[in-house]
């Protein structure tokens, strides 16, 4: 699994969980709240990457991840586990 | 009153009772539970409501109920006293219109459940997520939540334990009366209770009574089998560690 690939899954789901998105380009750098999600919001955006991409991160381990490009660190780490 | 509710009753006899624990979010702690039975009775000692508007915090209509009561739960301590608060909302006289700006979740959700209006926010987010702790669904959930969402939706709900966003329940066509843009959610309620307060209250009080009649009669059906149910799966060894993982999010 790449990074790329996490990337677009993330990218997907941020855009089918927060409205007017359809034609944005999500900047990796940025965090979901810069795209209006709120706190639930984003625990439906990792929930539905991760089913995706058929991986388990703890919860613990997200609480300090400050943007998508972070996110997918993460994600890697347990893809590659 | 109590601190944590903000009631209001304005000229034409709406009736608007803010649940605002902005401390703990509008979970049911005990002092939750016993601000919003003190301020329905002090509502209704000292007014003739016409309708209640129930509303929450701006990010939080009601959460539902607080760990330390499912850790008891699940310790064998059966003391609910969340259903006091569906069935208050029930069996009163006026129509209660829940307008929910924010989320809710669980047992805030029934509250809703429990009103004859329901205004949701777009931006907020919806869920009967008890399964997702490991016990099974409360309050009423399994007889009331198909009459809000249909009955398919509402098992989806409660099987996945998913919190639908307000836009997507839009989409789906369910029973809520407005999906709305969250800053327009009491405005929407304030101008169905300023229809409802221009009728006759004495007949709007005769037409709560008959139209509550059923949903009354659900929620004795659904404690029976609720209660059992959370005997069970409260005692479910797995289910503590479920509800302390859950609340780590």
């Amino acid at each position: 699994m790449t990074k790329e690939k996490i990337i677009e899954v993330i990218a997907e789901n941020i855009k089918e969980n927060l409205d007017d998105l359809e034609n944005e380009t999500i900047d990796p750098m940025k965090s979901m709240k810069d795209y209006g999600a709120n706190s639930l919001d984003m625990i439906e955006v990792v929930s539905c990457s991760m089913r995706e991409l058929n991986i388990k991160v703890p919860r613990a381990e997200l609480a300090d991840i400050e943007n998508i490009d972070q996110l997918a660190d993460k994600f890697l780490e347990h893809a590659e586990a | 009153m109590a601190d944590n509710m903000h009631l209001h009753v304005d000229e034409n006899n709406i009736a608007h009772l803010k649940m605002n624990d902005v401390e703990n979010k509008n979970i049911f702690s005990n002092d939750f539970i016993r601000g919003f039975l003190e301020t329905m009775d002090e509502l209704e000692a000292n007014y003739k409501p016409h309708c209640l508007i129930l509303s929450g915090l701006d990010s939080v209509f009601c959460a539902g109920a607080e760990k330390d009561t499912l850790i008891d739960l699940s310790n064998g301590k059966i003391d609910v006293k969340d259903l006091l608060m569906s069935e208050r909302l029930v069996n009163t006289e006026y129509p209660v219109i829940a307008a929910m700006e924010g989320h809710a979740m669980g047992g805030g959700l029934v509250l809703a459940l429990c009103s004859d209006i329901v205004i949701a926010a777009r931006e907020s987010r919806y869920g009967a997520v008890f399964m997702n702790m490991g016990f099974t669904p409360g309050m009423g959930t399994t007889t009331l939540l198909q009459g809000l969402m249909g009955e398919f939706i509402a098992n989806e709900m409660m099987f996945t334990g998913k919190r639908f966003k307000g836009s997507e329940l839009a989409q789906k066509g369910t029973n809520i009366n407005y999906i709305v843009p969250k800053k327009d959610v009491l405005a929407k309620a304030f101008d169905i209770a300023l229809q409802i307060s221009e009728k006759n209250v004495k007949s709007v009080n005769l037409l709560k009574y008959t139209l509550s009649a059923k949903k009354k009669k659900l929620l004795v059906d659904a404690r029976l089998q609720e209660d059992m149910m959370h005997k069970l799966s409260f005692a479910f060894p797995e289910t503590k560690e479920r509800i302390n993982s859950f609340y780590a999010e």
